[in-house]
């Protein structure tokens, strides 16, 4: 060692020229450019299909509720003609129920069946108690349970009215009964208010990176060998530490690249989509913010991948094992949507769950303390310094080549 | 100058060089003779600084090729076994990374690129995208990539592997002018033919040792054959590997 400084601009000319190859090398390449460019696509039509899909539940519902009737078999229905009355007027349909009731339910020929026993007359003509049976299946979901519900909601505001009266007849308020009243007032800003939108945004930016630089891990390290030039790319005056570090920022780039397009086509897709129940905004600070708070997260993402993709002896094989390690990083974001935990000193430190939190606070336009943030930046890079130190012990061992 | 003594690596069981010495003049062809797995790959690879050597020295114009690998890798040049290039850059820049590797920009990267392309006569690829280039083209690709630098030394690993008889030619007149430019050049082959007509000084190998070195002629009369091939055949003491 004559002179480091030397040594270190030296380095640093190595570093440039090898990284300015790879990513010339990589723009020509269809796959990496496939991988910016489906994402760019993806993402809104993911998006799109996923809110279109939400919002017409939402109306498929309304729709069932107000317009058609719903069909409801009654068992003694001759017992109880107010109430078959009533029914009719929230828009149910009364039939005679099949013999075997229960079984037609089990059977599902019938939603729902609703008995009226024998003494419910009696018991309605004195005041007392009078006793409905309603059968039906709870393991039925979906649109088909909206018709049960809006007979158990007829049914009670039913059973009011009649407490109602019958506290008038006896000279009572009927307010006695309703000694409270809940009213539900929401103030959630609107943006709080797509929470399903909210938790998809994680698993996206996350896995977008590891793909973003999946091919550059892979072509530069194991597809670098099975081409044969690795070799005499290793006999060349370039010290193993500068040529790991400029495969690996190559990868970072294209990793980055895809992530900004990805929050590109986000932030447009938020703004244009045809979608009225959504109001999200990707401002272009957001669109920064989010980019920054995740480079610890690419420079990790990337640098596992380069690890990885070092030790395969093939292509192949190291697309089969970087496929799989893609999804590894959004496994603890499957917390998120479980817990939805606030950022926190106990989780921030976590890759992956805590850039997936950031991400989501900032979407939200909630404040974060900064230090958390930095929490999260400086545990994820530290990590994969872990990766960066072990990726380059590996390339200066001579089974590197074997 | 290229320097080896009493070189020995190991692959767990497997002796792939065992006691190998011998010296590589300038301005001289050396060749590395031997059937397939006697050690020769081994034995450059040492050279070229990518193995160690479990004992023994591989010194290039002096200098350690293990303990001063970077001044070595910027003395030599080397065409690996079974060379790749980089199919989806040009010809052109393919040379020219290598070239910046070693510190070469400018024009004066470009007149040594292409001095190299009226040498190797690449006129017609050079900037074509390698993809689909045929064996003979892709070597002489990363023969320029090798010599950019006008490396001092030469290490050639099977060079004519896959080519055919016009692209063999014009690789060994490559390769005499290199000699009378004054490079040391040392190079392998399993075919004796080719080292025979090249070569200024044989080493024979076989089973990782070194079983015969002199001149074509030395070899001959070593063996009392005045065949060069019956004389390789008694050397390395079996037919195996000949093919």
């Amino acid at each position: 060692m004559k002179n480091t400084a030397a040594t270190r601009s030296n380095q640093l000319r190595m570093i440039w020229i090898i990284f300015r190859k790879e990513v010339i090398d990589n723009f020509r390449d269809r796959r990496t450019l496939n991988t910016i460019l489906g994402a760019t696509i993806l993402v809104p039509l993911l998006l799109f299909s996923f809110l279109w899909f939400a919002e017409k539940t939402i109306k498929d519902e309304t729709d069932s509720i107000s317009a058609e009737a719903i069909q409801l078999a009654v068992v003694g229905a001759e017992h109880a003609p107010n109430l078959m009355n009533w029914l009719e007027q929230s828009n149910f349909a009364i039939n005679d129920a099949p013999k075997d009731y229960e079984q037609a339910v089990r059977d599902g020929e019938e939603r729902m069946i609703l008995k009226i026993t024998e003494d419910y007359p009696k018991r309605f003509a004195t005041g007392e108690t009078a006793p409905l049976l309603l059968i039906h299946d709870s393991s039925i979901v979906g649109l088909e349970k909206i018709g049960y519900q809006s007979l158990q909601r007829a049914i009670y505001t039913y059973g009011n009215r009649i407490s109602s009266l019958r506290l008038q007849a006896r000279g009572v308020s009927p307010k006695v009964i309703h000694s409270i009243q809940l009213n539900v007032s929401d103030v959630a800003p609107s943006e709080l208010r797509n929470t399903q939108v909210l938790t998809m945004m994680p698993y996206l930016i996350i896995i977008f990176i590891m793909l973003g630089g999946m091919y550059l891990a892979i072509d530069t390290t194991a597809g670098e060998r099975e081409n044969g030039s690795l070799e005499t790319l290793l006999i060349q005056p370039a010290s193993r530490k500068s040529i790991v570090l400029a495969k690996l920022l190559a990868t970072m780039l294209f990793s980055a690249l895809t992530l900004f397009f990805v929050l590109l086509s986000l932030a447009f897709s938020f703004k244009f989509l045809p979608i009225e129940s959504f109001e999200i905004t990707l401002s272009a600070t957001k669109i920064a913010v989010i980019l920054m708070i995740n480079l610890p997260f690419v420079f990790l993402g990337c640098s596992l991948m380069v690890f990885l993709a070092s030790f395969t002896k093939s292509y192949k094989e190291a697309q089969s094992y970087l496929s799989l390690m893609a999804i590894v990083p959004s496994m603890p974001l499957i917390l998120l949507s479980f817990l939805s935990p606030e950022p926190s000193l106990s989780n921030m430190w976590i890759p992956s769950l805590s850039q997936g939190l950031i991400v989501i606070e900032t979407l939200k336009g909630e404040h974060i303390d900064l230090a958390l943030i930095l929490l999260s930046m400086v545990s994820s890079a530290l990590v994969a310094l872990l990766f960066v130190f072990m990726t380059i012990k590996l390339y200066e061992r001579e089974r590197i080549l074997g | 100058m290229i320097e080896v003594h009493n070189l020995k690596k190991h692959f767990k069981a497997v002796k792939a060089v065992d006691d190998i010495s011998f010296v590589a003049e300038d301005g001289k062809i050396t060749g590395l003779l031997g059937p397939n797995g006697a050690g020769k790959s081994t034995t450059l690879k040492m050279l070229y600084t990518v193995l160690e050597p479990d004992s023994g020295k591989a010194l290039i114009d002096g200098f350690d090729s293990h303990k001063e690998s970077m001044t070595v890798q910027s003395s030599i040049g080397v065409l690996t076994h079974n060379a790749g290039i980089y199919e989806r850059l040009t010809a052109r820049e393919n040379i020219c990374y290598f070239g910046e590797l070693h510190g070469l920009t400018g024009e004066h990267l470009n007149n040594r690129i292409n001095e190299l392309v009226d040498v190797l006569d690449m006129e017609k690829f050079i900037d074509r995208r390698c993809k689909g280039f045929s064996q003979g083209q892709k070597t002489k690709v990363a023969l320029a990539r090798a010599l950019v630098h006008k490396p001092k030394n030469v290490l050639l690993d099977e060079p004519t592997n896959g080519l055919d008889v016009m692209a063999t030619r014009g690789l060994r007149e490559v390769i005499l002018r290199l000699k009378e430019a004054g490079h040391c050049v040392l190079l392998s082959s399993h075919i004796m033919q080719e080292v025979a007509f090249l070569c200024d000084e044989i080493v024979i190998i076989a089973n990782g040792k070194v079983v015969a070195n002199g001149s074509p002629d030395d070899i001959r009369n070593l063996s009392n054959e005045d065949n060069l091939e019956d004389a390789f055949v008694k050397a390395i003491g079996s037919e195996e590997g000949l093919g």
